[in-house]
């Protein structure tokens, strides 16, 4: 049973060395796995929003239903709408980061990275005040369908947006320890796609609950 | 050592048969078991024809496949003398696209003979003459026949028995109640979901007369395996007799709401007794305690006294679930059959004089709840 | 099953096997054989858990557990076998082998493939604790249909559920993740992607199944949490919600998921069979597409679970399901030409992979008797469908992952399994796998619904289910020699070698077990088994080492 006859002697030198394996070009490691990932994470969205529409589709009560119907619709001002834009903003700053890190701008990316930062702390804020606001006018998660989806689907938004300002915390701060330079920064990049995604979610989410006119039912 | 595998298995089975008897007689059973019970409904007839084209198929892509790995495993096993590599063969492309295409039109066949059957069997004819509509809850079955053109409800059977014409084509709805079950009578051959908020519906058309054993077939919680029902096939004259002295029953009833309400009845040519407790009040000497609970009967045995009346003091704990009790003899007729009612409650049902022997007592509502009932 | 059963033989520098070293470690090697060891855990508590099912229906009769009970033993049963061993063991040998394959290091993303272990037991002993919880655990079934599974009438067992499939979905999508950017990023030179093995293009596969699939399961089961526990009302019909949407998100995940289940298995036999006919797999390039097809085609056939809900366009279903029998069936027709002239060796992997063949291809038939939507009418929700899905998971995955083990035990503990205990094993589960899963098909037809605790005894369904009872225990039985093979091997196991199997993929090309971080060099990569033309040419021409051979350096 035992061959070890064919020994390796026939073979050059060893090519794999430590795990530092990925220069072969391309996408680095970080980013190509975080392209996966949120992959994935467009599905879990997906998945949602399919729930979403799936319900809104078979309401007999209208879409939304009370209570959140014509007379208390839901409103764009003062809140969403200018947090939609900070977002939209937000995304921009951190791609600037982006290009400064590129060219080893330290500074400009330190500070586009900060503005994301607040940016981000900015829009969960407002996002808060809007849910008091919502549920003192009596919409919340147990609310009927358009309170349970509506809640989910901002909800767990908004839970990626407050994972992104901690993942752009830490960045920020291996920034500021001078951890980052154009030749390094594949974590730098990771997380800009993810700010990214977060963004896209919203705008997705803004139009759908928002501007998607709603159903009547007579 | 696959063969040996093999042939344990099949000589265990052999031998299993030669021990019950005639292995020739017992191997056709055996064939036989390979198919669906005889369809006893046009469109479970269909569906056995498909069943039996699809058997077919399948059973020739069985042997082929598997007899191509025998003769490889036979014929090829690695000899003493193999010491050179066999060719190294690495594809072939004519044979890949064969085995590729054949294998489609195999299944493209399957398909449109599915779909065709499909057509047929998944037909509703909403104006079809007997409507019917079971509804389901945790844990059984009630049939609301309904008038022809199926707003008003005529009356509602809560024994779990559905009488349909043989040869009439049935519009059947579903409701639920809670959660999801699903209507199954195996000798249709067909099951069809019964969702809450969503009315399913289906016909079928029962095409001999009998008696075809129903149950539950999707998950519905702890008494599932217990939601058991029967569809009885009665030539239409029989049902329709059968139907008006419902109706008339069920008028009757919503007239003079205080009197106890029979659970519902037989057709009149079945033969049994009609269906009614004796009249409540006159308590018999002994009194019997009997819980359901779980949809269960608590007590698997009772005694009571010959010839002599006695209560039976039923505590139904199934919160929300109906049960009764029904004594049957040995024969199998019904010699008292209690009110069916809903738990949390407590009925006490007085039992007339019975003659010695011993009993057979069952929830009408949910067959497998039984136990016996000795009489001395 | 002691930390000292995996010490290795031989032990390497650096290779410390102290019970710290494995709880902390991140290298590939360790990490599959805790996803193995813990999946066979598991495996053993959810074989127990049937036991149980079938011992309460030997015979008609309430005799061993209540109703409720009996439920919870088949949802956890199912749960179990399904989310904690058959999925994370394939996931198990992917992490140990796939590496070795392309010649890496190790996986791309250590530090991330040990917390995907991690969160498996974890998850695993949160739906196990239901037992433990009152009101029991999670008894509405494995496939939890709403509205069955929401507050109103299940208990905490659950939500523990819920939370500990949230935990092994991630744990599997971060896996997915880590073995794609592996596959992608870390071949060896001259490992090209028509060159890597059929096992690492069918992980390949499974992995974008998971990361596709998963996600919308996760989001299921969030949704069902909050219905549950925070008065959501996304599936419960009475207050507006949908019952069906969980059914159709359930089976857009679950569907795809019986081919993560079967892919990975299918590529270890796709190893095995040719090692043992000493021919290359036919067709090697028909098996990449046919791969990629099944799991293409997987994604659009989820509602042929539910034929009968009267809320799905049946022919669109009907069509494609039956279409996946057609790159199933390319598959079947290449292994069997494979074998077809060579020189067959009947070791105990090869015997386990004939068992797949032969099991398999009956539960794929019988699948497709599904496909045709009336034929499902009267077979959905009955014991054959409880036929069919052993027949593939059984038959074809679990005589899948015990070839795995005698095939590859050898290069993870440097010694041979015994053959003469490995075939007293296999006899054994063949003969019990068919005594318990073959009467259900006729079960099934007679009419016996699945998921009942109870029969009539007039149903004449007794023999049957005695057949099958007594075949349960029967493969019970055929663990023993399993565990006694594994253990007295480990100990005086003969001497493995690098190569025992005159094998054709780079797991063979270095020590037994391999050193951390794999290799100290490479052969020559020229096809896909370059074990085998370094073996011919040294043996024959001795042309090896020549200029053509790529040169290759370290991290280059
Ligand atoms: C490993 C897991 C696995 C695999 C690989 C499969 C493979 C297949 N399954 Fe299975 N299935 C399950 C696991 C799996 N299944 C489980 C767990 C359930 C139950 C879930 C539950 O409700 O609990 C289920 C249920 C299930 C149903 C629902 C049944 C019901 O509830 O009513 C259906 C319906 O169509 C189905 C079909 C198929 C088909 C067509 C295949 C095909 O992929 C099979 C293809 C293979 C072949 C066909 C054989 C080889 C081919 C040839 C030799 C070529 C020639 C063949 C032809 C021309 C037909 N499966
Ligand atoms: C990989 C998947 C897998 C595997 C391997 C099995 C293995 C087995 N299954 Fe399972 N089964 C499912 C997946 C699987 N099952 C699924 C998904 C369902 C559907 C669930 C649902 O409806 O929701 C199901 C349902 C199911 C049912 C239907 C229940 C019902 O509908 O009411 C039955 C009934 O007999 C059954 C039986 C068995 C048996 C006897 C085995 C045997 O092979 C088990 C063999 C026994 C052992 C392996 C135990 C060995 C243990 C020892 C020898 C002790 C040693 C102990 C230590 C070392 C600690 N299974
Ligand atoms: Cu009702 Cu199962
Ligand atoms: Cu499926």
């Amino acid at each position: 049973m035992t061959t070890d006859s064919h020994a390796l002697t026939t073979v050059e030198h060893s090519p794999v060395g430590g795990l530092a394996h990925d220069a072969r070009g391309g996408i680095s490691n970080p980013v190509l796995g975080m392209i996966l990932f949120l992959t994935s994470e467009v599905m879990f969205f997906g998945g949602l929003f399919a729930a979403y529409f799936s319900i809104r589709a078979q309401s007999f009560q209208g879409w939304p239903p009370p209570p959140f119907d014509k007379e208390n619709p839901l409103e764009i001002f003062p809140l969403v709408g200018p947090a939609t834009v900070l977002l939209i903003i937000s995304s921009f700053t951190a791609q600037f980061g982006i290009w400064a890190i590129r060219r080893n701008d330290r500074t400009g990316f330190i500070r586009n990275i900060a503005i994301t930062v607040l940016l981000g702390v900015v829009f969960l804020i407002m996002q808060g005040i809007d849910y008091t606001i919502l549920a003192s006018k009596g919409l919340s998660l147990d609310a009927g369908p358009f309170g349970t989806t509506y809640f989910t689907l901002t909800g767990f938004h908004g839970a990626h947006v407050l994972g992104g300002v901690v993942m752009l915390s830490v960045i920020l701060y291996r920034g500021m320890a001078g951890q980052f330079s154009a030749r390094h920064h594949d974590a730098v990049e990771a997380t800009s796609l993810y700010w990214h995604f977060v963004d896209i979610v919203w705008i997705a989410l803004f139009s759908t609950l928002y501007l998607l006119p709603g159903t009547t039912v007579g | 050592m696959l063969g040996i595998a093999t042939l344990v298995v099949v000589v265990v089975f052999l031998g299993i048969l030669a021990a019950r008897g005639n292995v020739v007689d017992q191997l056709g059973n055996v064939w036989g078991s390979f198919f669906p019970p005889a369809a006893t409904s046009t469109q479970g007839s269909e569906i056995r024809g498909l069943y039996d084209i699809v058997f077919l198929l399948a059973a020739i892509i069985f042997l082929l496949v598997e007899g191509l790995i025998v003769f490889a495993v036979v014929r090829y096993r690695r000899k003493p003398t193999d010491t050179e590599l066999p060719p190294q063969i690495h594809g072939n492309n004519l044979l890949e696209v064969i085995w590729t295409l054949v294998p489609t039109l195999l299944v493209l066949f399957l398909f449109f003979v599915s779909w065709r059957t499909l057509n047929d069997v998944d037909r509703v004819d909403a104006a079809a003459p007997v409507q019917v509509r079971a509804v389901a809850a945790r844990f059984q079955w009630s049939f609301e026949y309904l008038s022809p053109d199926g707003k008003q409800i005529q009356f509602k059977q809560f024994e779990p028995k559905m009488f349909v014409p043989v040869g009439q084509k049935v519009h059947l709805r579903l409701q639920s109640a809670d959660v999801i079950h699903a209507f199954y009578v195996p000798q249709f051959l067909f099951k069809r979901d019964v969702v809450p908020g969503k009315e399913n519906s289906f016909d079928f058309t029962a095409d001999q007369a009998g008696t075809f054993r129903g149950q539950c077939a999707e998950l519905c919680g702890e008494g599932h395996f217990a939601m058991q029902f029967t569809v009885e096939a009665v030539p239409p004259d029989q049902f329709q007799s059968w139907l008006q002295q419902q109706i008339d029953n069920a008028a009757k009833q919503s007239q003079q709401p205080a009197a106890s309400a029979p659970a519902s009845g037989q057709p009149p040519a079945s033969g049994q007794p009609p269906a009614s407790a004796a009249p409540s009040g006159q308590a018999g000497a002994t009194t019997l305690a009997l819980t359901a609970k779980g949809i269960a009967y608590e007590q698997q045995s009772l005694e009571a006294q010959a010839q002599a009346p006695f209560t039976i003091a039923f505590d139904n704990q199934d919160d929300g679930i109906p049960h009764n009790v029904d004594i049957h003899d040995q024969g199998g007729n019904s010699v008292f059959k209690g009110q069916i009612f809903p738990g949390v409650a407590t009925q006490n049902y007085a039992v007339p004089a019975l003659p010695a022997g011993t009993y057979q007592f069952v929830c009408d509502v949910h067959p497998n709840m039984t136990g016996t009932l000795t009489v001395k | 099953m002691a930390t000292t059963v995996l010490h290795p033989p031989t032990t390497a520098p650096g290779y410390r096997s102290g019970l710290y070293e494995w709880v902390t470690t991140t290298d590939h090697k360790k990490i599959g054989i805790l996803y193995l060891v813990n999946s066979f855990i598991f495996f053993f508590f959810a074989g127990l858990l049937a036991l149980g099912v079938r011992a309460e229906l030997a015979q008609p009769g309430i005799q061993f557990f209540a109703p409720t009970t009996y439920n919870e033993l088949f949802t956890i049963h199912g749960s179990v076998m399904i989310f904690l061993f058959i999925i994370p063991i394939l996931a198990g040998f992917g992490n140990y082998v796939v590496p070795l394959m392309i010649g890496a290091p190790d996986m791309a993303f250590p530090r991330i493939n040990a917390l995907s272990f991690w969160m498996l037991p974890l998850g695993g002993l949160m739906i196990a604790a239901g037992f433990l919880a009152g009101g029991g655990a999670a008894a509405a079934g494995w496939t939890s249909y709403t509205p069955l599974s929401e507050a109103k009438y299940m208990g905490v067992g659950e939500d523990l559920w819920i939370l500990g499939l949230v935990l092994v979905g991630t744990s599997s999508i971060l896996g997915a993740v880590n073995f794609l950017v592996t596959i992608f990023k870390l071949r060896a030179p001259g490992m090209t992607m028509f060159r890597i093995p059929i096992l690492v293009w069918t992980v390949l596969v499974t992995a974008v199944l998971v990361l596709m699939a998963t996600p919308v399961f996760t989001s299921a089961l969030i949704m069902l949490f909050i219905d549950r526990n925070y008065g959501g009302h996304f599936f419960d019909p009475a207050s507006g919600g949908n019952a069906i949407l969980w059914q159709n998100v359930f089976w857009f995940y679950s569907h795809p998921a019986v081919y993560v289940m079967i892919l990975p298995a299918m590529g270890m036999i796709s190893e095995i069979v040719p090692v043992f006919s000493r021919k290359p797999l036919f067709g090697y390039r028909a098996f990449v597409f046919a791969t990629a097809g099944i799991g293409a085609l997987g994604f659009s056939v989820w509602a042929h679970h539910m034929f009968t809900t009267g809320s799905v366009y049946l022919p669109f279903f009907s069509l494609m399901t039956a279409l996946i029998g057609v790159p199933t069936g390319v598959k079947f027709f290449n292994w069997i030409a494979t074998m077809i002239r060579g020189q067959l060796r009947f070791s105990t992997p090869f015997l386990f992979s004939l068992g797949f063949l032969t099991m398999f291809l009956i539960g794929g038939i019988n699948g497709a008797f599904s496909a045709a939507v009336p034929v499902d009418f009267a077979l959905h929700d009955t014991y054959w469908v409880v036929a069919h899905l052993h027949y593939v998971l059984f038959g074809g995955s679990v005589f899948g992952v015990m070839a795995g083990v005698y095939y590859w035990f050898p290069k993870m503990t440097g010694r041979m399994l015994n053959e003469t205990i490995g075939k007293i094993q296999f006899v054994l589960m063949f003969v019990g796998f068919n005594l318990t899963f073959f009467p259900m098909h006729m079960l099934g037809l007679a009419g016996m619904p699945r998921r009942i605790a109870d029969y009539s005894s007039a149903a004449g369904w007794s023999e049957l289910n005695l057949l099958a009872s007594i075949g349960g225990f029967t493969i019970a039985t055929s663990m023993l020699p399993f565990l006694w093979n594994i253990f007295v091997s480990l100990r005086n196991g003969e001497i493995a070698g690098d190569d025992p199997w005159e094998a054709n993929t780079l797991e063979w090309a270095t020590s037994s077990p391999p050193p951390p971080y794999n290799f100290d060099r490479l052969p020559p990569i020229r096809s896909e088994r370059p074990l085998f033309d370094l073996r011919h040419a040294a043996s024959t021409v001795g042309h090896a080492g020549a200029a053509a051979a790529p040169a290759t350096e370290p991290g280059a």
